[in-house]
């Protein structure tokens, strides 16, 4: 490319110069063979050998075996359907609090931004044991909550699912609440009474529905620790910044113009929301989840502390994968191991796939807000 | 609809964006704020269109106090400088987003879509992304996509800034002309004076939050309400001189200036635009400046000369017609004598 342009530059330069200027430019060829062999060897030797191993390791004791190792292990199968479970919940929650803080951060300013950025990033830094351990004392046996949690843990329930329900709640109402002035009567003119009001008859509702009807069990140990909760707790937030830190670069490319010209055009939030700005943000938002997903499928430090390996019941795949190589059950544990590195391969697939399209939104991008 | 603001302030942090503006628009004109940047005037068209909440003062559209009003319920169509096109949308979706919004049956948008595809002059086109357009096809767009929804008021952010010189002239002859036909009450920003000038019927001229004045392009160019609009509006030669009983006197030079009788003298600034000031060979009786002629441009529709003050050194700009310039046949390194036709003198207010 600079050849090119130096030519476009100069352009009655003899062809003589033309080629001194490429070799001047270009390394000789030894160089150039030698460090491309030398990344060769080091991407065969550390990513291409141990894929395959996985693969020749799974399939040693042929098909059959291999099938069988993955099938008939009632525990394999539960990890697996584990793993299924936990990363959907987590990656849907990630995407739900990503897309919040990202638009937060990049379209507002507030007293803590800088500071709700630098805590976005901090589940990158916290090595995942730490952040285990984290989930341990606060909700572990030992823990601060548990005590309460093993006593009578259902009793926080009603509370928690009214706080779900009043923020759903929350929402629904700015969503649906007339912009002008003049259509709004009654509970609508009053944000504060109208939430408060809702809030104490939800909460009202579920504390006294759960004394009456004995909704969730009394006097039950709630498990979070050592069970699915805390799985998706630690999958969680180990995974958290992937979406919001896909996300702020994006929003802040894009920039608030479009936005803004939607609600000038009569747009309410919600509409300009999932006619502007989701669309603006797609492939970001899609990046996001890929890596979340890949991430949080492979997840072992953080759910390994919080998982108390019960075999059945709380191994998801890389801790059986682990338990089964402990267990000097090879074929066992690479065939797990290698149902892993599918799903990763094919995560890898798709996010390849994407980028080819990415580009070409990517040009209009760039052409469309500055030509 | 006429629009009046009152009273409006607002601060960024520490920074003062506006500072307690008042203005009428009277209905059916097209006013530009003209200023340069960081002068207020891209946020004052913010705070009337919604973008931007007033720390301060109310705003009104035709009596109806619309401060609290959101951006949506305003009914104000808004050209950004950057166009603003949604992307991902045709340009026929981009023009018919404030009807789809407003709940219009599809046909009824169609048939609006097409009128304003043929009014801006891109019938055909509709199918096409933003990114397929010229910079001129786009702004023409965002225009035809804020005025879809009929608003009461067509608010421009320096709506021709990111075109090149050609286009620009060109837009500004049509939002004039499209404006003679729709009769809406609109307001841009622009920062280019020639722009303000050619487009607008009325222009308010605003630094560091406040405006300076507001009138006609003749009005203001005419009679500047102070040295900062004098300045702003175009070159000038500013002289610093005094005043003292009715007179005005910059070394040498002596002028009339009754506005001031008072006999005690005080600091004033005299500005002269370079079309008003004449050279002579020889020194007249009315007075006038020595000056040596440092370089002579001939090109254009007025012959440029410039001059340095043979007592102060100060740089002179004269624009003199070329037969004027052919009649004293100047070259560079003469004496003559500069002699102004008009002048304005700002004396600064007095601080007790």
């Amino acid at each position: 490319m600079t050849v090119e342009t130096a030519e476009v530059r100069d352009a009655p330069r003899t062809r003589a110069a033309t080629m001194k200027i490429r070799r001047a430019q270009q390394d000789p060829a030894w160089l150039r063979w030698s460090l491309t062999g030398l990344a060769a060897f080091v991407v065969g030797v550390l990513i291409v050998i141990p894929v395959l191993n996985v693969f020749a390791g799974a399939l040693a004791e042929g098909a059959g075996v291999y099938w069988k190792n993955l099938v008939d292990d009632p525990d394999t199968l539960h990890a697996v359907g584990l793993t299924l479970t936990v990363v959907p919940i987590a990656v849907t929650a990630n995407v739900i609090f990503g897309v919040a803080a990202a638009w937060a951060i990049a379209r507002f300013s507030f007293p803590g931004r800088t500071f709700l950025t630098a805590l976005i990033d901090l589940p990158f830094s916290v090595s995942p044991v730490v952040a285990g351990l984290m989930f341990v004392l606060i909700f572990g046996l030992q823990g601060y909550f548990g005590a309460f949690l093993r006593r009578d843990g259902y009793a926080i329930m009603p509370y928690l699912v009214a706080a779900v329900l009043v923020l759903l709640l929350a929402v629904a109402y700015f969503v649906f609440r007339p912009s002008h002035p003049r259509a709004r009567r009654g509970l609508w003119k009053t944000p504060p009474l109208a939430l408060a009001v809702a809030g104490a008859t939800v909460f009202a509702l579920l504390v006294l529905g759960q004394q009456a009807f004995e909704v969730w069990p009394a006097n039950k140990s709630l498990k979070i620790i050592f069970a699915t909760p805390g799985l998706v707790l630690a999958t969680a937030f180990v995974t958290f910044p992937f979406v919001a830190r896909e996300l702020i670069p994006v929003m802040n490319a894009v920039g608030a113009d479009e936005e803004l010209a939607a609600l000038s055009l009569g747009a309410s939030g919600w509409q300009m929301f999932w006619h502007v700005t989701v669309p603006n943000v797609k492939w970001g938002l899609v990046y996001g989840i890929i890596l979340c997903n890949a991430r949080a499928m492979g997840e072992f430090g953080a759910v390994y502390v919080v998982s108390g390996h019960i075999a059945g019941e709380t191994d998801t795949m890389p801790l059986r994968i682990e338990k089964l190589f402990q267990e000097y059950n090879m074929p066992g544990s690479f065939a797990v191991a290698s149902v892993l590195t599918l799903l990763a391969i094919l995560t890898l697939i798709v996010k390849r796939k994407l980028e080819d399209r990415i580009p070409q939104s990517e040009e209009g991008r760039r052409t469309g807000a500055h030509p | 609809m006429s629009i009046r603001i009152q009273g409006v302030s607002k601060n960024f942090g520490s920074f003062r964006a506006l500072d307690d503006v008042s203005l009428d628009v009277p209905s059916g004109s097209l006013l530009a704020l003209l200023g340069p940047s960081g002068s207020g005037k891209t946020t004052l068209l913010r705070i009337i269109a919604g973008l931007e909440v007033a720390d301060r003062g109310t705003v009104l559209h035709h009596d109806e106090n619309i401060t609290e009003y959101e951006a949506r319920d305003r009914k104000v169509g808004f050209v950004f400088q950057h166009y603003a096109l949604f992307r991902h949308m045709t340009i026929a979706e981009n023009i018919g987003y404030g009807l789809r919004v407003r709940g219009v049956p599809k046909q009824e948008r169609q048939t609006r879509v097409d009128e304003l595809l043929k009014l801006i002059r891109l019938d055909g086109l509709g199918s096409r992304y933003p990114a397929q357009l010229s910079g001129g096809q786009r702004q023409r767009v965002a225009l035809a996509r804020a005025l879809a929804a009929r608003p009461n008021v067509l608010l421009l952010d320096e709506p021709f800034g990111a075109l090149d010189a050609r286009v620009r002239t060109e837009l500004r002859q049509w939002l004039r002309k499209l404006h003679e036909e729709i009769q809406v009450t609109s307001v841009f920003v622009t920062h280019d004076q020639e722009e303000a000038f050619e487009v607008a019927d009325h222009v308010v001229i605003m630094n560091e939050g406040r405006i300076e004045q507001v009138g006609t392009p003749v009005e203001v160019f005419e009679r500047p309400a102070n040295a900062f609009v004098m300045d702003f509006l175009g070159n000038v030669n500013v002289f610093h001189g005094r005043v003292e009983r009715g007179r005005a006197v910059v070394s040498g030079l002596t002028v009339a200036y009754p506005d001031y009788p008072h006999p005690e003298a005080r600091d004033a600034a005299v500005y002269v635009r370079p079309h008003e000031l004449d050279v002579e060979r020889n020194r007249t009786e009315a007075g006038g400046l020595a000056a040596k002629i440092l370089h002579v441009n001939p090109t254009g529709s007025r012959t440029k000369v410039e001059l340095r003050a043979l007592d102060s050194n100060q740089l002179i700009n004269v624009e003199l017609t070329p037969e004027r310039f052919a009649e004293l046949g100047l070259k560079s390194g003469e004496t003559v004598h500069v002699s102004p036709r008009r002048v304005r003198v700002f004396v600064p207010d007095y601080e007790i």
